[in-house]
């Protein structure tokens, strides 16, 4: 547990130090199998001395020695960013993304740069230019993506929080595949500076943990406005862990027919659990629930094109469309084909308008309840190495996609399991509303 | 043969910082690559800080002084190419903030801002990212202009509003100015980054000319856009209309839009300087000068501040006329605005009062004014000590005189003759004599009683 580990740490009954060498050991051990890494910072132990001896000094540091993994988009200096790609295979970081500084500033410790889709173009965590992940929790399946290490290194137990991003599901749909907690925040609570682009409108980094009061606690201290990113809200974060009582938690209709009935089934059994916490289960409608994904897969399209121009062959050693995988290429010849001025009125502008009716939608819905409550993915995640279509591919997202096109933030919290494999259920509430996100991901989470 | 010329200007803005990171915008000075943060270089996962403010009001002042109506409502948007001294591969530019403007006849369809890419060397293959996200206006007129000789006075009154808003850099060679030319019978053609007024000139000269040449063979001209070549005065072709490039404009996701208040347009408003066009007619009004006179002194925002100031010590027809006839020829002869020279007002009142006590004679102010250009100090001073105070005492005089007539017999002779305009050149020789401090006029007295005598 994250609160008694910190507890521990800051009474110096454990050392960050010790903290930092468990997880290396369990790295050493396991990864081999697993893959959730690509880089390990050799510097950690280091640095967990000094943020024992801040701690022997009295300072009070909100992450005191915790252990964080860091998904390979996001840019910690010294360390590798290579999006998992060839095209940045040997980019080292010059800089610490905003959301690094503020966890090395609350005395967290970075453990190393973890796996993922390339370029976070993916939903399976097989298309890593390093190799797939495997499921810690369901071996011969994917762990989902495109924050596949990040989340396999806290099911994996190989660090105490990892960062994910999340541009269209990327931090809940492997939280849910791994078994673990995975919070995508309201568009502008997290800075993106530091965080190399997928689809700019669309990408949140966010927590994931073993347990719901680590994503709060990481939220926390990532969270709130930052100058660098234009985006930022000015809001200052703050959570606790209650209850759900008196909440008005409501489902969609549409849900049933879009997820796989062991799912769904899986799903009434969570609202259930809340029902019995005291929250009030209602129904509703969206009926624009499935024009999500074209409009999201053609706005990702679009900004992804827009955002790897930079990766021109001269600063980083590759184009990136001479050495990139088929995902990445197809993003960005179709980002490249849809933005063409005959075009853009026919697909882009089109696209935005969608992204608008689903978010009024969405808002709507809202306005009149906390919480809305959702499968996370419709399917159970694929046999690793199985072929599937790009279209089959993209249908994960489904239920994931309107949380980023509406800007609003969604949780993650493992629910049971189906075969051994793990699932989540997803909450969904207004923005700035984490913290009955948050609640609600307890409720869920005690039952375990 | 009708011709039909458009430009799209672009000048850099006077700010201290970049358009969206806090780095100097000091490029020209500044050794390469040291100006520059992870912003301005793209680096992977850097994002664009808010827009500088300042930037932005140097833009609304120049649309106001080009008279255009301002858009409340402002995006930043991302404009696609491949270059290398592009670092993100695109180049964010905003949609438009004044439009519907108009400049001495010449209609202003909109002004915008947008940020500079670096400077790349073809030849060492290097690139100097310091002048990347220095912030840049943009100006697009209606193809309104008629010739070559249009355009440079168009450009001309332009530079003059631009210099009078005070927001554009001054270090000259900033200006950049693209070209569409369409000629009766021959096709719209771009010419692309000219870099001078004279430039602008040349290059639509040869464009017109190129073109009529091609249709008198019976060639059908292209639609392309064609770059300048400064050394050679020519343009050639870069590329056709097929191969026009598509910029793929989309909204920058990383900005938000931009809204600017009346309040903001007001405050700006009252800031701004008046127009050279109204200031000429107040001048001509007020001083009761003439038209060309008020325009010389309009010239230059500093230099018409200058004759206000100096009107209001001597008499303003005097002094616009020293300047316009002095100052300003000094000036443009050494290629100096009045404001880099470092003259003040109170060096011209004094100057001009020294002359009409005649402590100095006209001849000497001229040469005092041609110090003072260089070295811009008090007239008094430099009277002092060049020992230039005029020579009006006859005995002095005499001896001088007596010189000149007998290195002159010839002269002295033709006047006798009767050829008056020979007394000049004994003048003349005099006013060598002194460097010119004799008072002519006790000069050609004392010449002429001693010739008659």
């Amino acid at each position: 547990m994250i609160k008694e580990k910190l507890e521990k740490i800051k009474n110096q009954e454990l050392s960050a130090k010790e903290n930092v060498e468990n997880f290396l050991a369990k790295i050493e051990e396991k990864d081999d199998e697993i893959n959730a890494f690509i880089e390990i910072n050799k510097k950690a132990v280091e640095e967990a001395k000094k943020v024992d001896e801040e701690i022997k000094k009295g300072r009070n540091l909100k992450l005191a020695g915790l252990v964080f993994a860091i998904k390979s988009n996001i840019n910690v200096k010294g360390l590798r960013a290579t999006c998992a790609s060839k095209t940045l295979e040997n980019y080292v970081s010059t800089y610490d993304a905003t959301v690094i500084e503020r966890l090395k500033k609350e005395g967290a410790i970075i453990i190393g740069m973890t796996n993922m889709d390339e370029f976070a173009c993916g939903s399976s965590g097989e298309t890593s230019y390093f190799g797939p992940t495997l499921n810690p929790r369901a071996k011969e399946r994917i762990p989902g993506g495109s924050s596949s290490g990040s989340a396999a290194a806290v099911a994996g137990e190989m660090c105490d929080i990892a960062l994910g991003s999340d541009t269209g599901g990327s931090i809940r749909n492997p939280a849910s595949h791994c078994g673990v907690f995975g919070l995508k925040p309201t568009y502008g609570l997290v800075s993106r500076y530091g965080l190399i682009d997928l689809a700019m409108s669309l990408d949140q980094i966010g927590p994931i943990s073993s347990d719901v009061y680590g994503v709060a606690v990481a939220l926390e201290v990532i969270g709130g406005y930052d100058v660098r990113d234009n985006t930022t809200l000015k809001y200052k974060p703050k959570y606790e862990l209650n209850g759900v009582e008196n909440y008005t938690i409501a489902y969609a209709k549409e849900f049933e027919e879009i997820c796989d009935k062991r799912i769904y089934s899986e799903f009434l059994k969570g609202l259930r659990i809340l029902e019995n916490k005291g929250a009030k289960i209602v129904e509703i409608s969206l009926p624009n629930l499935e024009k999500g994904l074209p409009a999201y897969y053609l706005i990702n399209f679009v900004e992804f094109f827009s955002a790897t121009r930079k990766f021109d062959g001269r600063r980083y050693g590759y184009r990136i469309e001479e050495v990139c995988g088929k995902e990445v290429l197809r993003r960005i010849l179709l980002g490249k084909y849809i933005s063409q001025k005959e075009y853009s009125g026919k697909y882009y502008k089109k696209a935005l308008r969608f992204r608008n009716l689903i978010r009024e939608e969405i808002l709507k819905a809202l306005s009149n309840v906390d919480l809305i409550a959702s499968p996370v993915t419709p399917k159970l995640p694929h046999k690793l190495g199985e072929e599937i279509e790009p279209l089959e591919m993209y249908k994960y997202d489904i239920l994931t996609v309107i949380a980023n096109l509406a800007g609003i933030p969604a949780g993650v919290a493992p629910l049971s399991k189906i075969n051994n494999i793990p699932v989540g259920i997803q909450f969904q509430a207004k923005p700035l509303e984490e913290q009955k996100i948050i609640n609600a991901m307890h409720a869920v989470g005690e039952e375990k | 043969m009708k011709v039909m010329i458009g430009f799209e200007i672009h000048e850099q803005l006077k700010t201290q910082q970049k358009l969206f990171c806090e780095c100097s915008t000091d490029y020209m000075h500044a050794e390469p690559n040291t100006n520059v943060c992870e912003i301005c270089t793209g680096m992977p996962g850097a994002k664009p800080m808010p827009l500088n403010e300042k930037a932005l009001d140097a833009v609304i002042a120049i649309a106001l002084m080009l008279n255009c109506d301002i858009k409340r409502e402002v995006y930043i948007q991302r404009k696609h190419y491949d270059y290398p001294d592009l670092p993100n591969g695109y180049q964010r530019t905003s949609t438009p903030i004044g439009v519907n403007g108009e400049l001495v006849g010449v209609r202003i369809w909109e002004v915008h801002l947008e940020e500079d890419p670096g400077k790349y060397d073809p030849i060492t293959g290097r690139v100097d990212y310091n002048r990347c996200g220095v912030p840049l206006v943009e100006i697009v007129t209606a193809p309104d202009i008629s010739s070559a000789e249009h355009a440079r006075e168009f450009l001309k009154e332009l530079r003059k509003v631009l210099e009078y808003t005070g927001v554009v850099r001054e270090e000259g060679g900033t200006m950049r100015v693209d070209v569409n030319i369409s000629i009766e019978g021959g096709a719209r053609v771009e010419i692309k980054n000219i870099n001078s007024i004279k430039g602008v000139y040349r290059a639509i000269k040869f464009e017109i000319a190129r073109q009529q040449n091609l249709l008198k063979r019976g060639i059908k001209v292209k639609r392309e856009t064609r770059a300048f070549l400064e050394e050679q005065m020519i343009t050639k072709a870069m590329r056709t209309k097929e191969e026009a490039q598509d910029y793929r404009y989309i909204p920058d996701p990383d900005l938000l839009p931009i809204f600017i208040t009346q309040e903001r347009i007001e405050k700006i408003k009252q800031s701004l300087p008046e127009s050279p066009f109204e200031k000429e007619k107040r001048f001509i009004k007020q001083y009761g000068i003439d038209a060309e006179t008020a325009k010389v002194l309009a010239s230059e925002l500093e230099l018409a501040n200058a004759f206000e100031e100096v009107a209001k010590h001597v008499d303003a027809r005097i002094a616009a006329l020293w300047i316009k006839d002095e100052l300003k020829r000094i000036l443009n002869y050494n290629d100096l605005t009045f404001k880099q020279s470092g003259i003040k007002a109170e060096h011209i009142v004094e100057l001009i009062k020294m002359m009409q006590s005649k402590e100095i004679t006209q001849k000497t102010a001229k040469k005092i004014m041609e110090i003072l250009v260089k070295n811009p100090k008090s007239p008094k001073e430099i009277v002092k000590e060049l020992g230039l105070s005029r020579i009006a005492d006859k005995e002095s005089l005499e001896k001088i005189v007596e010189e000149a007539i007998n290195e002159n017999k010839k002269a002295v002779e033709d006047y006798l003759n009767g050829k008056k305009e020979a007394l000049n050149f004994i003048v003349g020789a005099v006013m060598r004599k002194t460097r010119g401090r004799a008072d002519a006029k006790i000069v050609l007295e004392l010449i002429k009683s001693k010739i008659s005598a």
